[in-house]
C-alpha cells in the first residue's frame, strides 16, 4: 500500500497535528539536561508512547543512536532508531515501521543530505503523511528546518538557504545563539524576500506547533530565547518571545515514574525467564 | 590536469581494503592502472554515511602508497580546507575516486545534493579512474540490484556503463535467484560479480576480471527464452603474478 493512498478517516483534524521543533537541545546537545526530551515524550498522549528515531542527518553515526538510547532506554517509552544506511538490518517494511510510532524524532546535521536521502527512500511522503495522522514530529537543528519552507543550513560550508518540505510555513534559522554567523544571514535573506518570515531559536528552544499555528514556546535553560522575525517591504520586523522554562513538573505525564516502570520491567523479565525454565 | 586518458571503471564484486584483512590484491591491480608516480586518490564515504571507523582504514591502506584524501558530504561545515570548499576542483585533480560501500540508494541521493553525480560523471570521461566495491560497483551501472528493505530490488545507477549489476553475487544467495528473475523480466543484461572478484572495463568495455581468490568467478546474465542464460567468466588470479614478480626479486 502507497503511503499517499491512504483512507482520509486515517487522518486526525489539523488541531491534533502536532510538530515541535527546537534551535538545538536535546539528548544530542544537552546530555545532562532531559527536559526538552521529556517534552517530547509529553506530547504524545500514549501513556507509552513509541518513538522512533531518524539520524538520518548526520549519516546515522553511532554517537547519535547510542546518545538516544542512553536518553530514552530508560524512559517510560517504546524506543528504536531508523539507519537509511543500514537498511538491511530492518526486519519490516519502512512504511510499517515509521506509520507504527507514536513519536518520529530527527537528528541534527547535513539538511540537504537529510533531504535528499529522505526523498531516495521517498521518506519525505511517509513523514507528511505520519503527520496527518497525528503521529508527532520533533527534531533539533536540520531536524527542525526540515519541517519548515525554508531553513538556513551550513550542509556546504557557509550558512545558505535551503528549501524544506514546506509543513509548516514561513522559515527558522537554528543556534541562533551557539552558531553567531548563521542568524545574519538569515536575517539578510528576509530581508531581500529569499525566505519567508519565520523564526530564529536559540539553543535548548523549541516551539510546539499545533497544526501549523505556534502553540507554546518552551526552553530547557533560563536565558535562552525565541524570535519572531517578519520582513515586511525590505524592513525587518523583530519579536522577543521569552520561552517557558521547562520544569521537572512539566515532564511527561508518568514523570517520576520511570523508576517504577523500569522495575516493572525487570520483575516482568524474570517471571518470564523463570516460566522459560519451569520453575 | 589529466586529460586525453582512457574512461576505466574497476567494479568489486566485494572486496579491497574495506573487506579483504590482509593483502587486498584488488586495490593493487587498481592502484597498477595509475600513470602517476605518486597517485592522487580520493576516498568518497558517502554510502556508509561517512562511517568514521571506514575513513580510518582506507588512510590505513592508501595513506602511504599515494596522496590519499577523503570526501565528506555530511561534515563540510566543518572542513576548511579545500576538499570541502570546491567539490569539482578536488575531484577532478584526482587519478582514483575510490567509492566505499553501504547504501546504494542513499549514497546517490546525497551525491545528487550535492551534484556530486555531474562531477563524477566529467571526471570519468577525463580519464580519471573510478573503482569501489559493493555499491561503490553498482552507482556506475545504468541498473543495480539493490539490497535494502529487506528484500533485494532494482535501482538506477549513475548509467556510466549500459548493463546492470549485481554484487556479492556468491556471499548472498537470495540475490542469485532476484537477479536472474530481474534479467529474465526486463532488466538490462549485465554482470553479476563474486566476492573477491572485479570487473575492469576500458570505456563501456569489459576488458577483463581479475580475482584476489584463485577461484573467484564473474557471470554474464542475458535473458533467454523466459528465463536467463548465465556464462561463467573465469577471473585472473592476483596472487600468481604477485608470486611472479617475487621470484624474480
Amino acid at each position: 500500500m502507497s503511503a499517499t493512498g491512504r483512507q482520509p478517516s486515517e487522518h486526525v483534524t489539523p488541531e491534533e497535528r502536532l510538530i515541535f521543533v527546537m534551535g538545538g537541545g536535546g539528548f544530542t546537545m544537552e546530555p545532562a539536561n532531559p527536559l526538552l526530551d521529556d517534552y517530547v515524550l509529553s506530547l504524545s498522549a500514549k501513556q507509552e508512547p513509541r518513538i522512533l528515531f531518524l539520524p538520518t542527518a548526520s549519516g546515522d553515526t553511532t554517537g547519535q543512536i547510542n546518545a538516544f538510547k542512553a536518553r530514552f532506554g530508560g524512559r517510560t517509552c517504546v524506543s528504536e532508531s531508523l539507519s537509511l544506511f543500514r537498511l538491511r538490518a530492518l526486519d519490516r517494511p519502512l512504511e510499517e515501521l515509521v506509520l507504527d510510532q507514536d513519536i518520529l524524532y530527527v537528528g541534527g546535521g547535513s539538511m540537504r543530505n537529510l533531504l535528499a536521502i529522505w526523498r531516495a527512500h521517498e521518506l519525505d511522503k511517509l513523514l507528511t503523511e505520519a503527520w496527518k495522522r497525528g503521529i508527532v514530529l520533533a527534531g533539533l537543528s536540520a531536524g527542525a528546518m526540515c519541517w519548515f519552507q525554508w531553513g538556513v543550513t551550513r550542509s556546504s560550508g557557509p550558512p545558505e538557504a535551503l528549501e524544506g518540505l514546506g509543513i509548516l510555513p514561513g522559515s527558522l534559522s537554528v543556534h541562533a545563539d551557539g552558531e553567531p554567523e548563521r542568524l545574519p544571514v538569515w536575517l539578510s535573506l528576509l530581508r531581500d524576500g529569499t525566505v519567508p518570515s519565520g523564526w530564529a531559536l536559540d539553543d535548548g528552544v523549541g516551539i510546539l506547533f499545533r497544526g501549523t499555528k505556534v502553540e507554546r514556546v518552551v526552553s530547557s535553560r533560563p536565558g535562552a530565547e525565541a524570535q519572531r522575525v517578519d520582513g515586511i517591504g525590505g524592513e525587518l520586523l523583530k519579536k522577543r518571545v521569552e520561552p517557558e522554562l521547562l520544569g521537572a513538573q512539566a515532564g511527561h505525564p508518568l514523570g517520576g515514574y520511570d523508576d517504577a516502570v523500569q522495575e516493572m520491567r525487570r520483575v516482568n523479565r524474570l517471571r518470564r525467564e523463570r516460566g522459560h525454565r519451569g520453575l | 590536469m589529466p586529460t586525453g586518458r582512457e574512461s576505466q571503471i574497476v567494479a568489486l564484486g566485494g572486496g579491497g581494503f574495506s573487506m579483504e584483512s590482509e593483502g587486498s590484491l584488488l586495490d593493487d591491480f587498481v592502484l597498477s592502472l595509475l600513470d602517476a608516480p605518486r597517485p592522487r586518490v580520493c576516498f568518497l564515504p558517502t554510502a556508509s554515511g561517512d562511517a568514521d571507523h571506514y575513513v580510518v582504514r582506507f588512510y590505513r591502506r592508501f595513506g602511504s602508497c599515494s596522496d590519499a584524501s577523503h570526501l565528506s558530504l555530511f561534515r563540510r561545515d566543518q572542513g576548511t580546507r579545500g576538499v570541502e570548499d570546491d567539490l569539482a576542483a578536488h575531484i577532478l585533480s584526482q587519478d582514483l575516486i575510490y567509492v566505499g560501500g553501504g547504501n546504494l540508494v542513499s549514497m546517490l541521493g546525497a551525491w545528487r545534493a550535492h551534484g556530486l553525480d555531474t562531477i563524477l560523471r566529467r571526471a570519468w570521461r577525463r580519464g580519471i579512474v573510478m573503482c569501489g566495491p559493493s555499491a561503490g560497483s553498482l552507482c556506475w551501472f545504468e541498473q543495480a540490484l539493490s539490497a535494502f528493505h529487506g528484500a533485494p530490488r532494482p535501482a538506477r545507477g549513475l548509467g556510466l556503463l549500459p548493463y546492470s549489476n549485481c554484487v556479492h553475487y556468491d556471499a548472498e544467495p537470495a540475490r542469485r535467484g532476484e537477479y536472474n528473475r530481474f534479467v529474465a523480466s526486463g532488466v538490462l543484461p549485465g554482470f553479476a560479480v563474486e566476492d573477491g572478484v572485479a570487473l575492469h572495463f576500458r570505456g563501456t568495455v569489459l576488458e577483463q576480471v581479475v580475482s584476489s581468490r584463485r577461484d573467484g568467478r564473474a557471470y554474464l546474465i542475458e535473458p533467454h527464452g523466459g528465463g536467463v542464460h548465465e556464462t561463467a567468466m573465469t577471473a585472473r588470479f592476483l596472487g600468481e603474478q604477485l608470486k611472479a614478480m617475487e621470484s624474480v626479486a
